[in-house]
């Protein structure tokens, strides 16, 4: 085990991905390790996320990732999540956690998934709803054959649109689709322990009428004859009083299950906002998350993180349902 | 005047009807035709024959509520007597037989309505008034929902359960979202569908569908229908656009909840929601009333066979995508 004497020195290559923060937070309170130092292609913003956070930017990746790190996290935009995993696995980690979707292409995820086991680095996808108890509950339950045979899943991951880079497809890769697509197309995994094999996809933009998808709504085919669906727009609206959902509705032979990953919520009325919002009091996700790569970047095993496999099999989906909105058909993964 | 109503079929849905002819004024049950005597007789005057109920009873309106197979027959039969004709939905089992009742009540000139009962829901009526009036702006997705435990009848056939009868949950449930969807967001173009029917699943008493509709104004649906959840019922939807968003849940959305101490104290032996409406509110009630007032008015109906038979197209795509696997364009 790790001991303060000798904490992991964890360091964050990025925050674009709003994500970095929290992880940031998380590391900072964690015994075992510290926050070596972050870098920021925006040295303004990584100065502010160093000062905010008690560490040290760096104003090149070489600076940070000399210190001798035993892991990094990259939260950058999805384009350079390969070359900054690159980059660290080459430095001498132990571990790297990319931020999702691990890449904007199968062949830059298979890269990067090659390039780290080359080097004796363990590679991570920031997925932590795989960290939820809720879920875990049902995958136990399910695993325990509470449902009986598996035969349907409907899932959504709604959420309100992000902005900035997410929405500048050249950086991101997509939109809503690409986005949201890889939470629960990981969680599928875990629940069915069965590879998609096919895809249909209605893909839109007439929430915000630009440039990129605002609206995914997906059909998946998986081995054995499971099917799922899953929404992935960005269909909160401003005022909704939440960021977006991750629900599953799970059917099965002997029953159904309803996971609302995140309704563990406060309704609060305010007048001074105008608004109404819905607090969440659930566990720290992130925080499972945090703890499962610290223990790769201690040489420990983490069977629980996702790995980067787990992270190219989901992004799978999510490019087939483009291409299967482009066909106008149902394509294979 | 007063109306004279015969009823063809007095299994669940024509006592219902039934219920609500009796309450309704200017409206007389003169006929129930079905092979099923004490069922047609607490209903009203007991038929066991079509030609004798129509030469003793004299009706001027013709209530179909038999199984679905049985449609198209009496909507033919009703048609060619000149009736006034009031049909359950679905409206039948193909496209054919849909095509051919359509044909029929055009050929013969007279009024029909089709029982999509939905649109009298006044959660879902209310919900189209304020997408009609923009309230979520330009409409981008909708979701609906329609849960319940597989069908049973006890006593007699349970035709819900025999796939080439009912059509399963796409045909004889979510056939109401289809028809809600269709007469908000317009035409639809594509239909892709997940489902359980034509299953060794379905002969085991489950059925589910995940369906994802493409509407030709671009909007983007999605209806899960199951008769896998073996507790109760229940329906949601949610409407989101450019500008807003609207939400139900039948099981959030009650005005009377109940936990209720069973026989043998402590634990409840029953909780239910429910969401009582005054009598007259009941949207089985207000859809039978506004095919009167259209009669009496001498208008079209306001749900016309016509818009059954394209709902009917919309649900039988779905069951082809399901069977095919394919994504169906319309």
């Amino acid at each position: 085990m790790t001991t303060t004497s000798n904490p992991l020195k964890i360091g964050i290559l990025s925050f674009a991905h709003g994500h970095a923060q929290s992880y940031a937070s998380e590391i900072g309170a964690r015994p075992g390790a510290i926050l070596a130092g972050v870098w920021d292609a925006d040295a303004a913003r990584g100065r502010a996320m160093a000062e905010r956070y008690g560490t040290t930017f760096y104003p090149t990746e070489g600076d940070l990732l000399a210190l001798g790190l035993d892991g990094v996290v990259v939260a950058s935009e999805n384009i350079h999540h390969r070359r900054l995993t690159e980059l660290a696995a080459d430095s001498g980690v132990k571990a790297v956690v990319s931020e999702k979707p691990l890449a904007t292409t199968l062949e830059d995820a298979r890269s990067m998934i090659d390039y780290c086991a080359a080097r004796g680095v363990k590679l991570a996808t920031a997925f932590p709803c795989r960290h939820s108890p809720a879920f875990a509950r049902l995958r136990e339950q399910v695993q325990a054959g509470a449902l009986g045979d598996i035969l349907a899943v409907r899932g959504t991951n709604r959420g309100t649109m992000p902005g900035g880079w997410f929405i500048d497809p050249p950086l991101s890769g997509g939109g809503a689709v690409i986005d949201h697509t890889v939470h629960v197309a990981d969680l599928l995994w875990l629940l069915l322990g069965k590879e998609a094999t096919e895809v249909h996809a209605e893909i839109g933009n007439s929430f915000y009428h630009e440039g990129y998808d605002d609206t995914g709504f997906l059909t998946i085919g998986y081995e054995g004859g499971v099917f799922a669906t899953l929404d992935t727009s960005w269909s909160r609206p401003k005022t909704f009083p939440t960021w977006g959902d991750v629900t599953l509705q799970v059917v099965g032979t002997g029953g159904v299950m309803d996971l609302d990953m995140f309704g563990q919520q406060l309704e609060h009325y305010e007048d001074a906002t105008g608004r109404v919002t819905w607090p969440g009091w659930g566990s720290s996700l992130d925080g499972a998350l945090v703890d499962g790569f610290l223990k790769l970047c201690a040489g420990e095993d983490a069977p629980d993180i996702a790995t980067g496999e787990d992270g190219l099999r989901a992004l799978a989906i999510a490019l087939a349902a483009y291409r299967a909105a482009e066909a106008k058909q149902v394509v294979t993964v | 005047m007063t109306y004279r109503v015969a009823l063809v079929g007095a299994g669940n849905m024509g006592g219902w009807h039934a219920t609500h002819w009796k309450r309704m004024e200017g409206i007389e049950i003169v006929g129930v035709l079905d092979p099923r005597q004490d069922a047609a007789a607490a209903l009203g005057p007991a038929f066991s024959d079509w030609e004798t109920m129509l030469a003793t009873a004299k009706p001027d309106i013709i209530d179909i509520c038999t199984p679905t197979p049985n449609h198209r027959e009496y909507v033919e039969r009703a048609a060619a007597a000149g009736k006034a004709i009031f049909v359950e939905k679905p409206l039948s089992r193909s496209i054919e037989d849909c095509e051919a009742i359509v044909a029929a009540v055009e050929k013969a000139g007279v009024p029909a309505m089709a029982g999509h009962v939905v649109r009298y829901f006044p959660e879902f009526a209310a919900a189209k008034k304020i997408i009609d009036e923009g309230g979520v702006g330009t409409p981008a997705t909708v979701r609906t929902a329609r849960l319940s435990g597989f069908p049973n009848i006890t006593g007699r056939e349970n035709w819900y359960a025999n796939p080439d009868k009912s059509g399963g949950v796409v045909l004889d449930m979510i056939l109401h979202d289809f028809d809600w969807l269709r007469w908000t967001f317009g035409p639809v173009t594509s239909v892709m569908a997940k489902g359980l029917f034509g299953s060794s699943r379905f002969d085991e008493g489950l059925d589910y569908a995940l369906v994802t509709l493409r509407f030709a104004s671009g909007v983007v649906g999605h209806v899960t229908g199951s008769w896998a959840h073996p507790s109760g019922f229940q329906t949601t939807f949610e409407v989101a656009g450019d500008k807003g968003l609207i939400a139900h849940d039948s099981l959030k959305s009650v005005s009377l909840s109940s936990s209720l101490r069973g026989a043998e104290g402590g634990r409840a032996a029953v909780i239910m929601p429910e969401s009582p409406m005054i009598p007259n509110d009941d949207p089985y009630y207000q859809e039978l009333k506004a095919f009167v007032q259209a009669l009496r008015a001498g208008v079209t109906p306001p749900v016309t066979v016509y818009d059954a038979l394209e709902a009917a197209r919309i649900a039988l795509a779905a069951l082809e995508s399901i069977t095919t696997g394919k994504a169906v364009t319309l």
